[in-house]
């Protein structure tokens, strides 16, 4: 598997162009559907002078099926579904790389291996999640003796759809873009859409208050680094990713660009939830409904990595300085907070989602252990080795860890939707006894702990183990044939990166007192008072913890063609790595 | 030839008993309650049948393969199938008279286990778990590939887990949560240390390296290579990176033994955990902490192993005595058991540190016989338990009168833990104190050594019997039922606990008075390793 290795340059609505945007548009066009298909009715329009009436669809009495609560849901699945099975056949035989450019040549939008596995993450976590709430949001049927709250259930069900959507091609923009400006659109399109979605929790009162907070956050952090988007382009005179790598190998290290970056990195680090931009986190993943917050913990936080990726390996390149980067000690340092933070306030936690979004805390740690690595990769001239190998190496296990997490972050989030159906999932005791309730929900909420522990065989153990692997490889590099040669060398002589895979590894310990309680909880403890009963129906969202679980496992034993994928994915990041 | 090894004895009894799971976790309570006898005889089936197996191959019926003479580094039995290419994970398996005893203890045990705590009116989980922790454990033993090792090491965790959260005593939830993160902080780290060895090897140099990675996974040539390198004085992967590798990796591998001070999971998951979970636990499970020292540190780093000697020494004496003198202090019988399980492991880590081929070998046999001895402990300490509802030493007197069997049992296990001549216990341990007189002698090093081992043949005794005398003896006609029986009549032992006592005695006494059935291979491994490992460090070439 790779990926065709020129360039062709398509301009917009030009040859091509649909094939490159194939699943952006299928998006587009399911926007539309969702727009106008609920809308259907049996409207019809005299032509002024007649008596003819012409059937023009608009207004009037709806159709049965057009009527049908449940429509927008099924135009959302299959829309993102398309999308997905989409992106994913495209790495059936070699990758296209296409660029879409503007009339003068600038590159907007860059379709390749590195956006097209975004996009699958993007796409295959919205599609399970929009599945899934179609358990979540109400229905109290069709007809006209409705009360008006139940009119209103019915209408805002395409609302939530149409947001899954909005958010979905804001997140693929900013796989694609080229341009700083362009990503920062599709940043804010996605990050609108996620701030109406949780706050379109509105059984809880939680659920507002949770929107209204991330709002605010994610907002400032956004304006931070819209602000640090001025300053680049005041230094850079463009906000090209090109021309601003160009630029900062010339003159990278005066304050403005530094600060600039520093500001941009904000708003990222807020979208990562990285500490100490994490703090709205754990109130909107609570607040939210559980799909939702699945979306944040996994696809949002993707883009979000993405922005990071960008700004540091492409922008802020490690090439770019002769003795690793300058943001390496900062992005070390950050990295160890956040995991530890996280760990910690997770221990501390008894309300299920909030340990999960501490949980999604330590993770975004692990990852950024992982950028710094790369961005240690050409710290010794003698013992560092290949300076791309190392850095495929490390973000192949970042961008296999993001994909993974889709199967069993999600689904974790599922399993908690379904309880949340049943009326609560805010304190651990609300799992109790869930092994009695329904066994297949332990036992897929149990994998997934443990498999966000990182214990093997699980899908978690192979991308923490692939993303230890790639900072030891960084750390060490050629030590091993210096070795060979003669050399002694000890843990001095190591990359100080080494001790980032120590404390991800120590971590890894610490967090498994929380995963495991979850584990004891539901195995072990009697349910709740007045909730010994069955859990509320509804097979899509058992059908997607299925589709997690089994992704879960399978990914686990059987990563060799993922693996693959993510590898072509880390090489067309940077072609000078290759 | 066919492989023997990965489908039937360790994906079969994974899958069989995920199958069984999912099959009995599906309905509802009184059909639960009805399977509970069928689970429970395929369970015994699958594991008779794997026990057939690896009898046979020990009998050259299958395959025919002479255990006494293979070479160092050399597998039996051995197959590889790619896994991940791209990073050089191979599913691997072979088997060596080191791993073979322990795969052939396994498969004994499983049986035995079963039919031990057949009576003990387990729901219809708890023997698939059994048949799972079966197979993780083989897993272990017999795997060429880290990766895959480490997968097994971690695996033989989750249904342990289960095995002592479901049916354990009264703080459960601690202990079995304690059991877990433990072990799983200490085989962290140990990976770490496997991560980093495979990035030190010289890209692309061993066979099976990974396509993307330039590295290998592989256990056979990560040896070989190490083999090649450590001559003389040169160490391999550099006298600094060997030793920091060297401890990374025995800290996994100390913790699971388990070695003062890392031992106290030990005693509250075996204190806790149900009579089946305990025997395999004692059994086998702590047995992968000694199998992966020689399989890793030992192989790969004997030089570090001559620098850590002492270390390894002290350690090994330490939970000796220590394990020995808690013992004395112990009013609940389990727990004695467990510590003194500490204290037999202290045999196993001695036996390493005389650098002695006979201490290799004592260790070895140490780890096989204290695998049938140590679940007949257990086995008597749930038959107690299951009987008269109580684990204290004092609750239960005169038991010679009331419960013959179970008193017989009792005295019979503790006489062959204690280390009676002619029962398997013995050989190991005058093995074990020949290594150490010879490397008092030959090594020069002090005489005090022995004050150790010495004071412990007196303190084992002395706990043992102290506990027989008042568990079986005392009191003699006129004792009360304890209270913990509210007035009912005292029972013996059932049937078939009575009879997986009677084979593991009858193994004892075969191992005791035979021991060389088991004890060539082993021996024959340890001179192979020996030649292959130490003796290119001491003469400088091979």
């Amino acid at each position: 598997m790779s990926e065709i290795s020129t360039v062709e340059n398509v301009e917009p609505f030009g040859d091509g162009f649909i094939a490159a945007l194939c699943p952006e548009l299928i998006i587009f066009a399911g926007l539309l559907a969702l727009i106008i298909i609920p809308n259907i009715g049996k409207g019809t329009f005299r032509i002024p002078g007649t008596q003819t009436r012409v059937m023009w669809l608009f207004g009037g009495e709806r159709f049965k099926i057009t009527s049908n609560p449940k429509l927008p849901a099924w135009i959302a699945t299959i829309t993102l579904g398309a999308a997905f099975v989409q992106t994913v056949l495209s790495f059936q035989d070699g990758v296209d790389r296409t660029a879409i450019v503007t009339e003068s040549g600038t590159q907007l939008l860059l379709v390749n291996g590195f956006s097209r596995v975004f996009e699958m993450i993007f796409f295959g976590a919205l599609t399970l999640a929009a599945f899934a709430s179609m358990n979540r949001l109400e229905v109290k049927g069709i007809g006209p003796k409705l009360s008006t709250d139940d009119l209103y259930n019915n209408r805002r069900q395409a609302d939530f759809y149409i947001l899954m959507l909005t958010c979905g091609l804001g997140m693929s923009v900013v796989a694609l873009a080229q341009d700083l400006f362009v990503l920062f659109i599709g940043l804010e399109l996605a990050s609108f859409s996620t701030y109406v979605l949780v706050a379109f929790y509105k059984e809880s009162k939680v659920g507002t208050e949770a929107g209204m907070k991330y709002f605010i956050v994610g907002s400032v952090a956004s304006g931070v680094g819209l602000y640090g988007l001025s300053m680049l382009y005041l230094w850079a005179g463009s906000l090209q990713f090109d021309v601003l790598a160009a630029q900062f190998i010339i003159n990278g290290t005066d304050p403005l660009p530094l600060i600039g970056i520093g500001f941009v990195l904000v708003g990222f680090g807020f979208k990562v939830s990285a500490a100490p931009f994490h703090f709205a986190a754990p109130d909107a993943y609570a607040g939210a409904s559980s799909p939702v917050a699945g979306i944040l913990a996994t696809a949002s936080k993707a883009m979000g990595i993405i922005g990071l990726i960008r700004m540091l390996l492409i922008v802020a390149s490690p090439e770019a300085s002769e003795d690793g980067t300058v943001w390496l000690t900062l992005l070390g340092t950050i990295s160890i907070v956040t995991m530890t933070w996280g760990n910690i306030a997770a221990l501390g936690s008894t309300n299920p989602k909030r340990m999960l979004a501490y949980s999604s805390v330590a993770h975004a740690g692990y990852m950024l252990a992982a950028i710094t690595a790369i961005g240690a990769w050409n710290w010794d001239d003698s013992l560092a080795g290949e300076p791309g190998e190392a850095a495929v190496a490390v973000l192949t296990a970042v961008i296999f860890h993001l994909v993974v997490l889709v199967a069993f972050k999600l689904g974790a989030f599922l399993v908690l939707s379904v309880l949340e159906s049943d009326g609560d999932a805010s304190r651990l005791s609300s799992l109790g006894g869930l092994a009695k309730r329904e066994p297949f929900l332990a036992v897929a909420m149990f994998v997934f702990m443990i498999s966000l522990a990182g214990v093997p065989p699980l899908a978690g153990f192979v991308s923490k183990l692939l993303v230890i692997m790639g900072i030891v490889k960084v750390a060490i590099g050629q030590m091993g044939a210096e070795i060979m040669a003669g050399g002694d060398y000890g843990l001095a002589d190591v990359h100080w990166v080494w001790w980032l895979a120590l404390a991800m590894v120590i971590n890894s310990a610490i967090s498994m007192f929380y995963y495991l309680r979850v584990g004891v909880v539901m195995f072990f403890e009697e349910p709740e008072e007045g909730r010994t009963g069955p859990l509320p129906a509804g097979w899509q969202v058992r059908f997607a913890i299925l589709a997690c679980l089994m992704a879960t496992l399978f990914m686990g034993v059987a990563s060799d063609q993922l693996l693959e994928i993510c590898e072509v994915a880390a090489k067309s990041l940077n072609y000078s790595w290759n | 030839m066919t492989d023997l090894i990965s489908i039937p004895l360790v994906a079969f009894p994974l899958i069989a008993s995920m199958i069984l799971l999912a099959f009995v976790s599906n309905g509802n309570a009184r059909m639960r309650a009805r399977l509970v006898g069928p689970v429970r005889m395929a369970c015994l089936v699958f594991s008779l049948l794997m026990l057939v197996l690896t009898t046979g191959m020990f009998f050259r019926y299958f395959g025919d393969v002479t255990w006494m003479d293979i070479g160092f580094n050399e597998y039996e039995f051995e197959h590889k199938y790619t896994w991940i290419e791209s990073l050089g994970i191979n599913w691997a398996v072979g088997l060596d008279a080191l791993s073979f005893p322990m795969v052939w203890l396994t498969t004994f045990l499983l049986p035995v286990t079963i039919i031990a705590t057949w009576n003990e009116k387990h729901g219809a989980t708890y023997f698939p778990l059994l048949l799972m922790m079966g197979g993780a454990l083989i897993g272990v033993f017999v795997s060429l590939d880290l990766f895959m090792f480490y997968v097994f090491w971690e695996l033989t965790l989750i249904p342990m887990f289960f095995l002592i959260l479901k049916w354990g005593g009264k703080d459960r939830k601690y202990a079995s949560q304690k059991f877990f993160i433990y072990t799983f902080t200490a085989s962290v780290v140990m990976l770490l240390g496997l991560i980093t060895l495979y990035f030190l090897q010289d890209p692309y140099s061993l066979a099976s390296s990974g396509t993307m990675t330039g590295r290998s996974f592989s256990i056979p040539e990560l040896i070989d290579n190490a083999r090649a390198n450590n001559i003389g004085d040169n160490w391999y992967l550099g006298a600094q990176m060997q030793k920091i590798l060297f401890v990374m990796l025995m800290i996994g591998f100390l913790v699971k033994l388990p070695a003062v001070p890392f031992h106290t999971w030990l005693p509250d998951a075996h204190v806790q955990a149900p009579t089946g979970g305990s025997m395999l636990l004692a059994g086998v499970m702590l047995k992968m902490g000694a199998y992966g020292m020689f399989r890793l540190p030992i192989s790969l780093f004997p030089h570090a192993l001559y620098h850590f000697q002492l270390a390894l020494m002290i350690i090994g004496m330490v939970s000796l005595v220590w394990g020995a003198i808690v013992c004395l202090g112990q009013t609940n019988l389990k727990k004695m058991v467990a510590y003194s399980s500490v204290s037999h492991m202290g045999v196993i880590l001695i036996g390493i540190a005389t650098m002695q081929p006979m201490g290799w070998a004592a260790a070895l046999f140490m780890m096989f016989a204290h695998g049938i001895i140590s679940p007949m402990l257990f086995a008597v300490c749930g038959a107690f338990k299951h009987h008269y509802h109580s684990m204290e030493i004092g609750a239960m007197r005169g038991m010679a009168k009331h419960s013959p069997w179970l008193a017989t049992s009792m005295m019979f296990a503790w006489m062959a833990s204690l280390g009676l001549p002619l029962l398997a216990g013995f050989v190991a341990e005058i093995m074990m104190l020949i290594a150490l007189w010879k490397m008092i002698s030959l090594d020069g090093w002090s005489i005090w050594w022995m004050v150790g081992p010495a004071l412990v043949l007196a303190l084992t005794a002395a706990y043992y019997l102290w506990s027989m005398q008042r568990t079986i003896f005392e009191g003699g006609e006129d004792t009360q039922p304890p209270a913990s029986m509210k007035g009912h009549a005292i029972p013996d032992i059932s049937n078939s606990e009575k009879f997986a006592m009677l084979i593991l005695a009858l193994f004892t006494i075969i191992f005791g008075v035979l021991p060389w059935i088991a004890l060539d291979m082993m021996d024959d491994w340890t001179i192979q390793a020996f030649e292959g490992l130490i003796i290119p460090l001491l003469r400088g070439g091979v």
